[in-house]
């Protein structure tokens, strides 16, 4: 656990004196609380149909307009934030658990298992992501699991590629090969000794396939193959107001802005972890 | 000769990949519920009609059959033909291919024009964590395709501008109308790129700044514009192209999102209708294309790192 | 310096970029006048005897004819045929006009009039059509221009189903030298024909310099560029890249009112939006009909109108409103207030021991007013305790799970009205339509009544029979009307000069396309 140790009291000192990355942590805690606590707000029912006119301007009322069928759209992009995190936390813990699984043993073992996940991941990696969603949607539905699942295998290729690498260098290290001497089980020393030394790389790594699978739910969404209507997400309320673009360009701009700021906020936060596990120290030629 | 050695299992390795998409793209197709009888007689397919279709595109055989059948004649070159048309699809996708590599090579200028000065200037500005590029970076990573392209078309559909929303006409008719609806969908692919490429160079620039060579030349007194032209450049320049080349490959194989939303008819959008229309074979195709650029595009990055730094190639055994 | 020399060669590249493209002769105007239709959607096939699809449909009206064609009352006209005679309740002559020809300049004769019924009729063809053409016992032809054709039982709607496109009259000769392939060509003796194509992209059609109306198409180009998208659509009129385009969703030729040069045209059809409800399956819910009729009760159409097409349509009826008909007003499911309709609905779930049925609603992705029209349907049969779960899923998958394996509940699309009462609500027989079979039920009187109203001519007797049938549809509540589809024309009134019927019952928007007149 020393890795999370240090990306603990790294990322407090990065975070007090960098504005950028304290700025998008304060903004990925707000919105994961306003996810959770959002459907007990007051702001209104995310699926009521002409609770105002249709397509009206954000006004005090509604602060966010309305939509074509006359649903307030507040909630609506409320509830989105939540569908799109919990959507990509989900996804994105799934790939973490496979992937750092299959990375382990593919460095570890190295030989056959390490050809034959090697290949299975250039595989998935040579899909065009989102033909992979589109095949994924159809084969299994559109609709919240599918949705998790295209995300999972969308990132799962590069994690597991990012995790063989990592384990093969630490499994060269003099710690794993005294475990093994010592006569360890396989099982014992990936999960003893090398796990925790590749934790700060799963962590990183963690991240940027959070941000990724934002990116790919919003596109499935986008294309209809996400969630299932009345349910909202980031994506899908994409698509409902682009046909609308020219005269309620509201419901776009405010679920676009959200969207972008949800993944803004993922990134910097990834990126301060990042900078915080392997620091890297600018110089100036003079 | 090394170079050989050094590609041969690379090149192995690279067609099972192949065989794998092709055998992963066949099944999921014919797992998919709906078929192109429904679109094409929609409520009225009957068990006879169905029957009828099936058997004019070779369906009713059993599919490890149907497999081997494509695989022979794509070894032919022959990639099928459109269940609408009757007409090859490779015809078509020779029509669009360069539609889609000009819409890939818009945005890879733009992103390496934009990103590679930024990211080294960034890089070599000596703060830890560069401030105005950073920025950037940090924007650009997160404005997705859709919100980005959308943003675009409310803006120029709304105030005519120059530049235009859809219309499609080649750059062998009309190049100033062609660039007019080109470059918003370009721009919208690119500015991911500019991310990319910032944060790459300025991470592989940093790095390479604290090695000891480059202390050492700044000890022997050489100019900063010549430290960054001969050491920090070539030095930097593998995980630079590591990601470049990755990025144009994912450009290449069709951007679907971008190619929907600005009507541009690449191979991404045809392969997108292809799939809704259940006409297997675009679909079939557009993948295996996809998969194969892709793939040789990563291929030609190893070919490069070998070129630009020997110790790659021979060390490729590990 | 890195950033400054890479902006300068950045600002060279695009210099010369733009040197080359200023030096590049722009294509000089053609002197041809082309209209440009911004199409919808690509078609789904070429085989106008077998495609069932709007988006063919459109083509193949730009290209084939029919031998009859209805006006904007629903009147059956003649169109390849100049005259036609009824000679008794089952026999028919028609004379084909003089002068009418392929666009490869061979005239039009009795053979492939003939030889494109029977290629409809063949089961090989695996046309649907085949049924609404009747029961035909003999077809000769009495010269090169003059057929007559003898049905086995009257069938009134035997001429109105000779208007719908499906029905077109192909140039068979070439079909049997084998010069023709209907399933990769078109050939016809419409207005155009295709001189390009461009999948999924474009079609570029000329006119027919056969055509037998002289001075006909007004138009001597038609290109089609394919715009599935309905901003885009939007985008390519604003900036006069198109000259007319249609939208089913009423909102865009709203949206678009605001430019001087925009117009629209709404055209009235009897097609309307429909609930396919799925009364076969013990999966359903809906096996039982009292469920179905509570369902047909809560549903609140006027709230489809109000919010999906904002007020711009109308509550419809299985006998299409276009027609003008009284049948089915006077029903409980249109004339009684909504809350007593609720309390009616949830006294009948009671009795059928489901007080909060669940069920699946299947809309195609494809249409996205589908998908609204799903959503305010949701909504309503909430009120009546329904729990309704929306499958918005693509076209190809809707159409299977729906019409062969009957996997569903209930499911949302529309339905052509035709242009005879009698063609559309035959649908409800089964045995007839043969395309509901996996979830309609049989109900014998209803199909009995159904054969009647088919031999009567039209007149107050036929009106009572359509009341009785009305009655004994909304009793089954198996395959429901909603609102009426109306669809819009919209075009550049300052680039084209557009001709739509007010009233169409074929599908048939662009029934008089040679008339569009180019304005530039």
């Amino acid at each position: 656990m020393t890795a999370l140790a240090a990306i603990r009291v790294r990322l407090g000192r990065l975070l007090r004196e960098d504005g950028l990355s304290f700025f998008g942590l304060i903004m990925l805690v707000l919105l994961v609380l306003l996810g959770l606590v959002g459907p007990y707000l007051p702001i209104g029912d995310p699926t009521r149909i002409g609770a105002g006119p249709r397509l009206s301007p954000p006004s005090w009322v509604f602060p966010f307009g309305t939509d074509e069928l006359g649903r307030s759209y507040l909630p609506r992009v409320v509830e989105g934030i939540r569908a799109t995190f919990l959507l990509s936390v989900v996804a994105v813990v799934i790939t973490a658990v496979i992937g750092t699984m299959l990375g382990m043993l593919a460095g570890y073992f190295r030989g056959f298992s390490d050809h034959l996940v090697a290949r299975g991941a250039d595989i998935l990696f040579a899909f065009p992501a989102i033909i992979v969603g589109l095949l994924v949607a159809a084969v299994v539905g559109p609709g919240q699991i599918s949705a998790i699942a295209v995300i999972s295998i969308a990132t799962i290729p590069l994690f597991i590629r990012v995790v063989r690498s990592v384990t093969l260098g630490v499994s060269g290290r003099g710690f794993v090969t005294a475990a093994e001497v010592a006569g360890a089980s396989s099982g014992r020393v990936m999960l003893v000794h090398i796990l925790p030394n590749i934790t700060g790389a799963v962590v990183v790594q963690l991240t940027y396939a959070m941000s990724i699978g934002i990116i790919i739910e919003s596109a499935l969404s986008y294309l209809g193959l996400g969630v299932q209507p009345p349910q909202a997400s980031l994506g899908s309320l994409l698509r409902e107001g682009s046909a609308y673009l020219t005269i309620a360009p509201w419901l776009v701009l405010s679920a676009g802005a959200v969207l972008s700021v949800a993944i803004m906020s993922v990134n910097l936060v990834g990126d301060a972890v990042r900078d915080g596990l392997e620091p890297l120290k600018g110089r100036l030629l003079t | 000769m090394r170079l050989i050695a050094y590609l041969l299992p690379r090149i192995a390795a690279a067609l099972i990949t192949i065989l794998g998409v092709s055998v992963l793209v066949f099944l999921a197709l014919r797992l998919i519920p709906g078929g192109y009888a429904d679109i094409l007689l929609g409520p009225f397919v009957t068990p006879e009609a169905r029957a009828t279709i099936a058997e004019r595109y070779g369906l009713d055989q059993p599919v490890v059959l149907q497999y081997f059948h494509w695989l022979v004649s794509l070894l032919q070159g022959d990639f099928g033909v459109s269940m609408v048309t009757r007409k090859p699809v490779l015809d078509e996708f020779l029509r669009r291919a360069p539609v889609t590599i000009e819409l890939a090579m818009i945005a890879l200028v733009v992103a390496l024009s934009f990103g590679l000065p930024l990211g080294i200037a960034s890089g070599t500005a000596g703060r830890s964590r560069g401030g105005v590029a950073r920025f950037i970076g940090a924007i650009g990573a997160s404005v997705p395709d859709v919100v980005l392209g959308s943003v675009l078309i409310f803006v120029f559909s709304v105030w005519s501008l120059w530049l235009r929303v859809g219309g499609y006409v080649p750059f062998s008719e009309d190049p100033v109308g062609n660039l007019r609806v080109m470059l918003l969908p370009g721009l919208t692919l690119s500015v991911f790129g500019v991310a990319l490429v910032l944060r790459t160079t300025r991470d592989a620039v940093m790095r390479v700044m604290t090695e000891g060579y480059i202390t050492a030349a700044v000890a022997r007194g050489e100019r900063p514009r010549d430290i960054i032209r001969l050491h920090v450049l070539r030095n930097a320049s593998i995980p630079v192209v590591t990601v470049v080349t990755t990025y144009f490959g994912f450009l290449l194989s069709g951007a679907v999102v971008v190619e929907v939303l600005f009507s541009i008819p690449g191979i991404g959008l045809y392969t997108f209708s292809g799939l809704l229309n259940r006409d297997y074979a675009i679909v079939q195709a557009g993948v295996l294309l996809a998969a194969v650029v892709f793939i040789t595009i990563n291929m030609l990055a190893d070919v490069l790192y070998a070129a630009i730094d020997p110790r790659v190639g021979a060390g490729a055994k590990r | 310096m890195n950033i400054r020399s890479s902006i300068n060669k950045a600002a060279a590249t695009a210099a010369l970029g733009l040197g080359l493209a200023a030096t590049c002769v722009l294509p000089s105007l053609a002197q041809d006048k082309t209209i440009t239709w911004g199409k919808p959607a690509e078609i789904t096939g070429f085989d106008v005897h077998v495609a069932g699809t709007v988006a063919a449909w459109e083509m193949y009206q730009m290209i084939y004819e029919t031998l009859l064609a209805a006006d904007e009352n629903l009147e059956v006209q003649g169109a390849l045929a100049e005259s036609w005679e009824q000679t008794s309740p089952t026999s028919y002559v028609f004379k084909i006009r003089d002068g009418a020809a392929f666009s490869n300049g061979r005239a039009v004769t009795a053979a492939d009039v003939i030889g494109s019924l029977e290629r409809i009729k063949d089961p090989e063809t695996a046309s649907y059509w085949s049924h609404q053409l009747g029961d035909i016992a003999k077809m000769e032809a009495i010269d090169d221009h003059t057929v007559s054709v003898e049905l086995a039982a009257p069938h009134p709607a035997f001429l109105p189903a000779l208007a719908h496109i499906t029905a077109a009259i192909l140039p068979i000769e070439e079909l049997k030298a084998g010069t023709f392939d209907p399933t990769s060509q078109l050939l016809g003796s419409g207005p155009f024909m295709v001189e390009e194509h461009k999948q999924d992209e474009s079609w570029t059609l000329v006119r027919n310099p056969h055509y037998w109306r002289k001075g006909y198409p007004l138009a001597d180009r038609l290109e089609a560029p394919i715009i599935p998208d309905e901003s885009a659509r939007m985008a390519a009129l604003r900036d006069g890249r198109i000259d007319f385009t249609t939208f089913a969703n009423p909102d865009a030729p709203q949206m678009l009112s605001k430019e001087d040069n925009i117009e629209s045209k709404p055209q009235q059809t009897t097609n309307y939006y429909r609930i396919d409800v799925n009364a076969l399956s013990d999966k359903s819910a809906f096996k039982d009909k009292k469920v179905r009729q509570a369902m047909n009760l809560a549903l609140d159409r006027q709230a489809i109108n109000d919010f999906v097409f904002a007020g711009t349509s109308d509550v419809d009826y299985p006998v299409p409103a276009a027609f003008g008909k009284d049948a089915c007003r006077s029903l409980d499911t249109y004339a009684m207030p909504r809350e007593e309709r609720i309390e009616k609905a949830k006294a009948l779930l009671k009795e059928a021991g489901n007080e909060n049925p669940e069920v699946g609603l299947i809309a195609a992705s494809s249409n996205p007013v589908l998908g609204r029209i799903a959503q305010v349907v949701q909504q309503s049969l909430g009120d009546a305790g329904f729990e309704v779960e929306i499958e918005s899923i693509p076209t190809a998958e809707y159409l299977q799970r729906v019409f062969t394996d009957g996997d569903f509940d209930m499911s949302t699309s529309w339905l052509a009205g035709y242009t005879d009462p009698s063609m559309v609500i035959a649908w409800w027989n089964p045995e007839f339509a043969v395309w509901n079979q996996v979830f309609q039920e049989n109900v014998p009187e209803l199909s009995a009544a159904l054969d009647e109203v088919k031999t009567m001519q039209g007149g107050a007797e036929r009106d009572a029979k359509l009341s009785e049938i009305c009655a004994m549809i909304d009793d089954g509540a198996n395959l429901l009307s909603l609102v009426s589809k109306t669809d819009y024309v919209v075009y550049r009134d300052d680039q084209v000069d557009v001709t739509v019927a007010e009233k169409s019952g074929s599908s048939n928007t662009f029934q008089y396309i040679s008339e569009f007149k180019p304005l530039d």
